[in-house]
This record gives C-alpha cells, structure tokens and sequence, in this order.
C-alpha cells in the first residue's frame, strides 16, 4: 500500500498550534476583553453621532444661534434647556449638537479627501518605484515639513471664512500623511508572492493595484484614517477657536470654546461642556482605531 | 576601517594630522551630508508658503491704508511694497536676501530680524521647558509601565496617554487656567513677560509648558512604553541578560531602554517643526510674547515676510532636529559611527 507523499509546498507554512497551557475561562475573559474593545467605544460613537444627526429630526430643539437675552446664562438642568444657556441666551446643548454635525461633517469630508489624493499618490509611488517615487516622496517630504495649522490658517484667512474652507484647508495636510503610509504598504505589499504570481499571470499594473495592492492595504488605512478624524477634529475646533473657522452664527466647538473663554472664572462650564464632548469623540475615535488595529494585526 | 586606521596613524602627528582627522570625521560629514540634504526642503517649504500666500485674494496695501484710501494710492502703496512683481520674482528677491542675512520687513515698518530675535527666544524657552519634561515624564513613566505588562502603573498609564491623545490643547489649556490659576491660585492666569528671576520664569511658563507638553507627554509614553514591552519580549540579547543573571530593572534600562530610545528621538525630532501650531495656540491664551502669537498676527495682517521667516525657523527648527536625532544614534549605536567611517 503506498504512503501518498505529503506534497512540501502545499504543506501550512505554521506549525500545528500547541496545546494551549491557557485555561479556558481565561481565554474567554480574552476574548470579551477584545469585543469590549471594539464595540464600547464604537457604542460611544454611534451616540454622538446619532445625538448630532437623528436627535433634532425627533425632538425639537432651542435654536443653536438665536436666543433670547430674557434666558442668559441659564444653570445646567434649566427646564427647557437641560445644559443651560451661554451669555445671550442660546441653548447649549442645541449648539453642541449642531457644533457637533459640523465637527463631524468637516473631519469626515476632510479625511476622505485626503485618504483618496494621499492613496493615490502613495500607491503610484510605492508601485512604481523609481522617479515616480522620487518625485512623489520629495513633495510628500515637503508638505509634511510644512507646519499644517499655518497652512490651514493661511487658506482659511485668504479664502474667508466658511464650512467649505475650512474642509479644503485641513485636507490640504491630510495629504501627505496618507501618502506616506499607503507608500509604506504599498512597499511591503510589493514584495509578497502573490504580487509575483500577479505580474507573472499577465496582469495588468493597473489592475494588480485596484485588485491586489488596494484591498490588502486598506486595513492599515481605515485604522489611520480613524486617527486622522480625530486629529481633524481637533484641528477644526482650533480653526473655531481662533475665529477662522464656521463663520459666527454657526455653532462650532471650537467656537463655543472660545465664547466661553470670556466667562472662564465666573462660568468655567462654558468651557467644558464643549471639551467634554470634544475628548470624548476623539478619545471613542482613537480607541475604535487602536481596536481595529489589534484586530486586523495592522502595525 | 581601513580609513580608520589610517586616520588614527596620522592622528599624533601635529596639526595637519588633527586637520584630517576633523575633516574626515564621520560625524562632522553626517552633518554636512545632512544640511546639505535640508537646503531643498526647506526651499520647498517657503516657496510653498509664497505661492500660497500670492494664490489667496491679497490686500495688503488696503490694510495699511485703510478703507478709504484711493485705488492709485493702494496701487502707489503695492509699487513701493513690491507686490506688483510677479511673484516668483518676490520669491528670488526675498531668498537673496535671506541669504544675506535680512529677513524682509513687516508691513508694520519693523524688521523681521529684530522682531524674531525679541520673540523667538521666549518661544524657545517655552518649547525647550516643556520638551525637557515631558521627555524625563515619558521616559520614566514608560520604564515604570513597562515592569509589568498590564499591571496597574501600565493601565493608568495607557489612560492618561490616550486621554493626553485625544485632548485638545486649547481646552485642556483653559483646565489648567480654571484649576490651578482661578481655584487654587498658584500660577498667574497671564503670562506676560517671562521675568528675569528662574522662579518667575517657572512661575509664567510652567501652566503653558503643561499645555504644550501633555499632548507630548502621551505620545512618547505610549511609544516608549509599546517598543520597550516589545523588546522585553520578543529580542535575544533580553534573554541572554536575564539568563546571565542581571537584575530585571537593569535589564530594562540598560538594555532595552537604550534601544528604545532610538524610536523616541526619531519622533521627537520630527514633531519640532509640527509644535508651531500648538505654540501659536497656547502662546495666544497665555499671552505669552512668543513668535506663535507674532504669526497669528502676520496671518490677519497678510504679512508675508513675517510668516516666512517664522515658518524658515521652524523648517530649520525641524531639520536641525532631525539632524540632532542622528547623531543622538551615532552616540547611542556604535555600529553606526564604524559604518560611516567606511563610506
């Protein structure tokens, strides 16, 4: 009776896994660690957001830009006004509701933007190597030299104040970021063997980039792109928070930040009902993005 | 080597043997290579902020004069300003002069130079007080954190700097300002002047510094704390240092700490340049009289000399960082000093 010959290159590259020397219960408590991870901040997230954009389709809210003077500086818990009002009048949380929609919309059209123009760029250079990736990478170097609130501010100053701006302000910096790190994937991604078999199957460059090189390193992008939301958040309520943001009657919170700033002895709530909401997305954001990182054994 | 060797030979022979030995010092030409590697981008980078600046709508000439001034004499104020040239020409102009020394003029009438060397040194000591610490934090931290992988020092420590992560400088700034100015009174609200006195500088600078350097604080901590956790590990010469017998916290300082310092002086040099924006930020809610709140006003002034020369420094501020980092793994790796020697 012939023994079939175990075939070497069809053999699992890993050995068999060892008998684990972990109890069972520990690994459980491991494993709900890691989906305590992931989902209590995505949780936190899909509040805000669902405060930010389904809350005032169902409950009517105060005006965020127009209040009456009668109404000034309402304590928290104030009927009608459950976080209180600021200086003249207006209701807080409308406003750090509708300052949150436009947190939310900028940093994501921001984000988006620069992940496509930065991909692009850091994929071509990473694929093609050569002058392509000379030139590509000489540009990158400069413009992440290049310090990205003075730019911004630069933009937004010129351009005047506006939504629209300040998107194209901070996506202007979010460039090179993404550059460099789709060029890095792009690089490791390169060197594997499926990229040979790829090449050597006849496939086109263009097509092993949307096929082959652009899913594999999407993991590592949507992680970063998370931290780069919250960046732009930050980023976006500085812009506020020196006037060259949302121009006034919008609510922003960075804008509300520095209303505050006025009142800052008397009524530091002001101050930190905003910032409050402000640490508590970005921190959700960079937690989510930690956990995917984990999860999809991204570096 | 053999150049190495050579040079050693030569080396007790007087004066022209010392002149060699500089000359072909590895280090010394790391720093030439270096600068010499700098001069385009840092051209990249103020020509950059020139298109940008004549791209945007300008008027300058209007700001000064107001808005009542007449057409020909805003053009009058354009000629003489020069902002009638192309702007490529502006950017020949402007560069040649820096290369002379003089930075340009302000739309005010002062000069850059003069208006940089009264800012910039309160701006630098700022940064230096607040980088200086936050390092020491970090490092100490990291190392207390990284004895025991999820122990209680890890944990807190892994909160504070995903919190120092995730705040806003501005915000966590006005925190300071409410605890530590209004309630319990031990800081001015103001900066003001730095004072001449140490303790009146630690007095104006240290609640700014803090705002400036938590944010850093918790990006070397959770770097230093991740590559440390990693070494201990994962790397070979840790086994053989514990296997040898040597006590962990020598293991951990000795061995790994000094190869993780190479990740956090590369990072540390490339954020100087990047610390301009929380430097304007903070230097503005402080009032401190630093470049950062010079820019701000250069930016609604539409100042371009002004902003060119402090985005020049903090370009340079960058390189010379990042240059500094090199030869930090020159002294730290000794791999890297023979390396050199031999190309």
């Amino acid at each position: 009776m012939a023994v079939p010959i175990p075939d070497a290159t069809l053999a699992t590259p890993t050995p068999p896994p060892l008998p684990s020397l972990v109890s069972s219960r520990r690994l459980r408590t491991q494993r709900l660690g890691r989906a305590l991870r992931l989902w209590v901040p995505a949780g936190f997230l899909i509040l805000v957001l669902a405060m930010c954009f389904l809350w005032p389709m169902v409950y009517t809210l105060p005006s965020p830009t127009n209040g009456n003077i009668v109404n000034a500086s309402l304590p928290p818990f104030s009927p009608g006004h459950w976080l209180g009002t600021d200086q003249v009048g207006v209701d807080i949380f409308s406003q750090i509701v509708y300052g949150g929609r436009v947190a939310f919309e900028v940093s994501v059209a921001t984000t988006v933007i620069g992940m496509v123009i930065g991909c692009a760029l850091g994929v071509l250079a990473g694929y093609f190597g050569g002058w392509v990736d000379a030139v590509i990478s000489r540009v990158l170097d400069i413009l992440i030299a290049f310090p990205a609130l003075v730019l911004a501010l630069v933009i937004a100053e010129g351009l005047g104040p506006s939504e629209f701006h300040v998107i194209l302000a901070l996506a202007v910096f979010s460039i090179p970021a993404f550059g460099r790190v789709s060029r890095g994937a792009t690089l490791v991604v390169r060197g594997l063997p499926y990229m040979t078999a790829a090449r050597l199957s006849g496939t086109r460059g263009w097509r092993i980039i949307v096929r082959h090189v652009l899913p594999n390193i999407m993991p590592g992008i949507v992680t970063f792109s998370l931290l780069g939301i919250g960046v732009v958040i930050i980023l976006e309520g500085a812009l506020d928070f020196l006037g060259y943001g949302i121009p006034p009657p919008g609510a922003s919170w960075g804008a509300m930040i520095a209303n505050g700033q006025q009142v800052l002895t008397a009524q530091p709530e002001y101050v930190l009902i905003p910032s409050i909401f402000l640490l508590i997305t970005v921190v959700a954001l960079n937690m989510l993005g930690d956990a995917l990182r984990e999860r999809w054994g991204v570096q | 080597m053999a150049l190495v060797q050579q040079i050693q030979l030569q080396g007790g022979s007087g004066a022209r043997g010392s002149a060699r030995r500089i000359a072909g010092s590895p280090a010394l030409r790391l720093v030439g290579r270096r600068l010499l590697a700098a001069i385009p981008v840092l051209i990249g980078v103020t020509f950059l902020t020139f298109v940008v600046m004549s791209a945007l709508p300008n008027n300058t000439a209007q700001a000064i004069l107001g808005l009542n001034a007449s057409p020909s004499a805003v053009a009058a104020l354009n000629h003489t300003l020069g902002l009638d040239q192309p702007f490529w020409q502006r950017y020949w102009h402007w560069l040649v002069n820096v290369l002379h020394g003089n930075l340009g003029t302000t739309v005010n009438g002062s000069s850059v130079n003069s208006e940089l060397a009264t800012h910039l040194p309160v701006t630098l000591e700022l940064l230096a007080y607040s980088l200086v610490v936050s390092l020491l934090l970090a490092i100490i931290v990291a190392v207390l954190a990284a004895r025991r992988p999820n122990g209680v020092v890890d944990r807190l420590s892994l909160t504070v700097s995903m919190i120092g992560l995730s705040a806003a400088p501005y915000a966590f700034a006005f925190l300071l300002i409410v605890v530590f100015a209004v309630k319990l009174n031990w800081f001015p609200v103001i900066s003001g002047s730095l004072g001449s006195t140490p303790l009146s500088f630690l007095k104006a600078t240290t609640l700014p510094a803090c705002a400036i350097g938590f944010p850093l604080f918790a990006v070397y901590t959770r770097l230093l704390r991740a590559d440390l956790v990693e070494q201990m590990q994962r790397e070979d010469y840790i086994v053989t240092a514990k296997a040898k017998g040597v006590p962990p916290w020598q293991v951990l300082i000795r061995h790994a700490l000094r190869n993780s310092m190479f990740t956090l002086i590369t990072v540390v040099g490339l954020n100087l340049g990047t610390l301009i924006g929380a430097v304007a930020i903070i230097e503005t809610i402080f009032t401190v009289p630093g470049i950062g709140q010079d820019l701000l006003n250069g930016i609604q002034n539409h100042d371009v000399p002004l902003i060119e020369g402090i985005v020049l420094v903090f370009a340079l501020m960058t390189v010379l960082g990042n240059l500094l980092a090199d030869l930090m793994y020159a002294v730290l790796d000794p791999r890297i000093r023979y390396g050199s020697s031999n190309s």
